[in-house]
């Protein structure tokens, strides 16, 4: 049955909210080679984030689904749906990243491991977001809320964040290989987040029980 | 049920509806006020405007802010409205798409009220938030003017870039809501702003002139602040551009809804003019003056200087900083108090200097001035600007000339270091705030407004150890020894046993 | 008859409403029509009998499938067809398509079966002919055949229909009439609607909803009988009546209490339906 699935929900992903992300990611790493623009690798990792960023943010509108309302009630579960969908955008999103990669300058470039974590991190939030959305309320398009959520918190977080819990730091920080600890706990955390929020609630079985059909 | 459409998303209609009898305009201003108080209560909005109030108070409270220059403080007035303006930008966008997003579109197109008209409500619904933000601004600046040791003046056009760069973000978002009516597109614009105006990815950011001109907040405050005539910031122009911006943004968005009248389209040539005028007048670069009053600032400050004698010493400074010369006065007179033979009862004269020649950003040393008995104090107070002079005020007295005294390498500058600190309340402290790299042993640079002057461990511990002794010794001490601690080529271990100090000083070598 | 759908005590809260009060219904083959006005409880019912979301207190079984276990509601969906109150569509995709989706996602896995059952119930909801036209060229009653579709791919047992006639020509409405008549053949269908008409012509049983409580369950004639005695004409407005209104006639019909030696009328399934939601909320006939 998945198989099968694949080409249709391949049609009705978001392509065009994915596609604007998408371009709009490549366009804030390719600043980085902008005449004007003095070659610099901490801006060079600061515009690697912004692109990740703006890839979560598309991600966070992977969910939408005009037809929620009337596929909620088919026997292949919200799971199966939603796995398709994060399997069939996985590897674009992987070219795409590669291509936000080359197009920062070599020399600048952070490194490629540790930012790719921190672009997964961020996508994988921006899903779990999107997931907690759909759990949380029937809207159709839970993507707007989820993806302000994303953005709201990708812009405090380096502000609010106390310099014990960093993580946007700089190769060259004492605390890059710390952070980057941080991060991967915090892909761990949404993960298990987007799998939790993931089931479709029975209802509340401790109340049930007391109104059984007699 | 749960097709109920939710209960504010029709009151637009009603609101529109009673209005429409009375004129269109009219009806605009009662859209816009209930916009705005929407847009007000948006949870983004709501952050944005916390954290603009954290951001100032953080700023304000800060020690080193005790002693703002005004010229400087104006355009430190301008980063946090960023934030807000990004806010304003996400949640304006929202706004206008929530007809579409609700799919009340289709009944609110055919309303009184055409679709131009709703966006320019949505453009004018920022205004209470811009109001919002320039009433942050004015606390802010106000706070900073009212400070005891505030100088100089500040120039309303930097004032108003704060409130113009939100209302211009805002009006972005209404614009980009009718060029591209997806939910995507403001937070990628979002990013996308974040990363060019607030992280500085924007190309040409960190340049003073030229391009750098067409985003909205361009350079910060400098490190060293320099007279207002200096500045050479075509700030009133930047704040036209923006503000044609602003206008231009907003028309736009009323266009392409839809509204083509004769008075939106002449108000949009305007506000184009007004944009590509401010536009290219703003990148024209330093004025001719200004580049020449800044190199006789730099070459020749005397010309423009006042200056006044307190005691044996002689202030000279820029005509804005004149108040600050008490503050000077005090550190000249307590480090020359400890000063023994001729020193004590030297006539110095306290030189105001800057280096305007390279732009506000430039943040290099001054070179040290050959003149004898002439120190150099920079524009900036407060912090850790106060033992910075001391030592310079200390190393002048010590070795007659700032040039003698950066190329200081002896047993002198234990005597200089400990004239520099005696006196302030925290010695060892203010020790760490002078040293570089805030160390309290090994060897270290010495901050100082020209070249800096350089510490070795040795003469570090000796330094630390008379600041644990007695003040009343040590000072008689150095009174009484003065003229052998100040004759060069001392070792710090002659010096060290001169002030009764037992410490393993080790050789002098500097690097 | 059969019960094919029981359900008891159904309860469910959004925020500070009682969306539902202690529902209690037992459906058997058939058309069963769910009238109610606006906020009365009706989608709400519906997306909880559809599963689409899971009732605070209550329980219900759906031709013996018991949606409180995960595998009790696989099977009940997989005995399901819903058409939701506002049907949402991929705009790009053409009826065919669609519809073949919601077929993938009821498990209809065989290729060539599956595509046969598709032109079935397209052919069924009379789409053959905009089969390959993309949804968003579609006009609305269009799109709510599509849905229609939709909801009857993979033949389903029990048929949840939400306002389905909303928005459609009278003659758009005749054929969907037929639609579901021949559904409700074989299959318990449970249509929720304004339309008082529809409740005459199609339905066997009729539910009366209101404050999220049935305030009536019987046969359509039951609920017109409750009228009876209850409808007169008269020559202007009577101030005794609970609803009157000017017929084209010229005349006025009036519901409620009539006066003495009233010139009674023939009451409808309207009349009676009136009239029950005026009722006392007590009065509850099963």
């Amino acid at each position: 049955m998945i198989p099968a699935l694949a080409v249709p929900v391949w049609r009705t992903l978001p392509w065009r909210t994915l596609g604007a992300a998408g371009a709009a990611g490549l366009l804030t790493a390719g600043l980085s080679r902008l005449p004007g623009t003095e070659p610099d690798s901490r801006l060079a990792l600061g515009l690697l984030r912004g692109a990740a960023l703006a890839g979560a943010l598309g991600l966070a509108f992977l969910l939408d689904d005009p037809a929620r309302d009337g596929t909620t009630t088919v026997p292949t579960g919200r799971a199966a749906r939603t796995a398709l969908r994060v399997a069939l955008v996985a590897p674009v999103a992987a070219l795409w990243w590669a291509a936000a990669l080359l197009l920062v300058p070599g020399a600048h470039r952070p490194p490629a491991g540790a930012v790719t974590l921190e672009a997964g991190t961020a996508c994988a939030l921006a899903l779990a977001a999107a997931t907690v959305a759909v759990r949380h309320s029937d809207d159709p398009r839970p993507g707007r809320p989820a993806a302000t959520a994303v953005l709201v918190t990708a812009l405090l977080a380096p502000l609010l964040l106390p310099s014990r819990w960093a993580l946007f730091t700089g190769p060259e920080d004492p605390r890059w290989a710390a952070a980057h600890d941080r991060w991967a706990w915090l892909l761990a955390g949404a993960v298990t987040v987007g799998v939790a929020s993931l089931g479709e609630p029975l209802g509340h079985p401790f109340r049930r029980t007391a109104d059984q059909p007699t | 049920m749960t097709a109920l459409v939710p209960e504010t998303e029709p009151a637009t209609a009603p609101a529109a509806a009673r209005s429409a009898s009375r004129t269109t305009l009219a009806a605009v201003g009662a859209l816009a006020r209930f916009e705005a108080r929407r847009l007000l209560l948006r949870v983004p909005v709501l952050l944005a405007l916390a954290g603009y109030a954290a951001w100032i108070g953080w700023r304000t409270l800060q020690p080193w802010d005790d002693y703002p220059v005004l010229q400087d403080a104006d355009r430190a007035t301008q980063g946090g409205p960023l934030l807000v303006g990004l806010a304003a930008l996400l949640c304006a966008n929202h706004a206008v798409l929530r007809s579409r997003r609700r799919d009340t579109e289709r009944h609110l197109a055919v309303l009184v009220l055409p679709q131009g008209h709703r966006t320019a409500a949505h453009a004018l619904s920022v205004v209470p938030l811009a109001l919002l933000t320039a009433a942050g601004v004015a606390v802010q600046f106000t706070w900073e003017a009212l400070k005891p040791g505030a100088v100089g003046r500040g120039s309303v056009a930097e004032l108003l870039v704060g409130p113009l760069t939100v209302l211009l973000f805002g009006a972005i978002g209404v614009l980009l809501a009718r060029l591209a009516p997806s939910a995507v597109a403001a937070p990628l614009l979002v990013v996308l702003f974040f990363l060019m105006f607030v992280g500085a990815a924007f190309p040409f950011s960190g340049q003073e002139t030229g391009a750098a001109w067409f985003a909205p907040v361009v350079g910060g405050p400098g490190t060293h602040p320099l007279p207002s005539a200096l500045l050479g910031r075509p700030a009133g122009w930047h704040a036209l551009y923006l503000a044609g911006l602003a206008l231009t943004a907003a028309l736009l968005a009323v266009l392409v809804s839809g509204t083509r009248t004769r008075t939106v389209r002449a108000g949009l040539a305007a506000a184009l003019t007004l944009t590509v005028l401010g536009g290219v007048v703003q990148t024209g670069g330093v004025p001719q003056v200004t580049t020449a009053a800044r190199l006789r600032a730099s070459l020749t400050p005397e010309k423009d200087q006042t200056c006044v004698r307190q005691g044996t010493t002689a202030y000279c400074a820029f005509p804005e900083w004149t108040p600050r010369i008490g503050d000077w006065a005090r550190v000249v007179r307590r480090v020359q108090s400890l000063a023994g033979g001729p020193a004590h009862g030297q006539r110095l004269l306290v030189r105001q200097r800057v280096e305007a020649r390279y732009g506000l950003y430039d943040d290099a040393a001054l070179r040290p001035s050959t003149t004898p008995h002439q120190v150099t104090v920079g524009t900036s107070w407060g912090g850790n600007r106060v033992p910075e002079f001391s030592t310079a005020v200390a190393a002048v007295l010590v070795a007659g000339d700032e040039k003698t005294a950066g190329e200081l390498c002896d047993g002198r500058m234990v005597t200089v270091m400990w004239l520099s600190l005696a006196w302030q309340s925290d010695p060892e402290a203010q020790l760490r705030h002078v040293r570089v790299d805030d160390s309290l042993t090994g060897p270290a640079v010495v901050l100082s407004r020209t070249e800096p002057l350089t510490m070795t461990a040795g003469q570090t511990k000796v330094v630390r150890a008379l600041l644990h002794q007695p003040f009343y010794g040590v000072a008689a001490r150095v009174k009484a020894h003065w003229s052998e601690l100040t004759k060069p080529r001392i070792s710090t271990a002659r010096a060290a046993e001169l002030l009764g100090v037992r410490a393993g000083a080790g050789a002098d070598r500097c690097e | 008859m059969t019960v094919t759908v029981s359900a008891s005590g159904l309860s469910l809260r959004y925020g500070g409403t009682r969306a539902l009060d202690e529902v209690s219904l037992r459906l058997s083959r058939g058309v069963t029509g769910l009238l109610g006005p606006n906020g009365a409880g009706k989608t709400t019912l519906l997306r909880v009998l559809a599963t689409a979301v899971p009732a605070d207190r209550g329980a219900f079984t759906v031709l013996g499938h018991d949606p409180a276990t995960a595998r009790g509601r696989q099977e009940l969906r997989r005995e399901l067809g819903y058409l939701p109150q506002t049907p949402g569509f991929h705009p790009d995709f053409t009826p065919f398509a669609f519809v073949d989706y919601v077929a993938i996602l009821k498990e209809l896995t065989d290729r060539a079966a599956r595509h046969r059952e598709v032109r079935r119930v397209l052919d069924e909801a009379d789409l053959a002919e905009v089969r390959g036209t993309r949804i968003k060229k579609l006009s609305g009653g269009m799109r709510q055949r599509v849905a229609l579709a939709a909801a009857l791919v993979g033949d389903p047992g029990f048929l949840v229909l939400d306002e389905p006639t909303v928005g459609l020509d009278p003659e758009q409405r005749m054929r969907f009439r037929e639609v579901i008549a021949r559904a409700g053949e074989d299959r318990t269908v449970l249509l929720s609607t304004h339309q008082t008409e529809d409740v005459a012509m199609l339905c066997h049983r009729v539910l009366v909803m209101a404050g999220g409580r049935i305030r009536f369950d019987g046969t359509p004639a039951e609920l017109t009988a409750r009228a009876a005695g209850r409808v007169w004409s008269s020559t202007g407005r009577d101030p005794g009546a609970k609803a009157g209104w000017r017929t084209g006639a010229g005349g006025f019909r009036n519901v409620g209490d009539p006066p003495e030696g009233a010139d009674l009328l023939e009451p409808t399934l309207e009349d009676g339906y009136l009239l029950t939601l005026d009722g006392d909320p007590a009065e509850v006939t099963a």
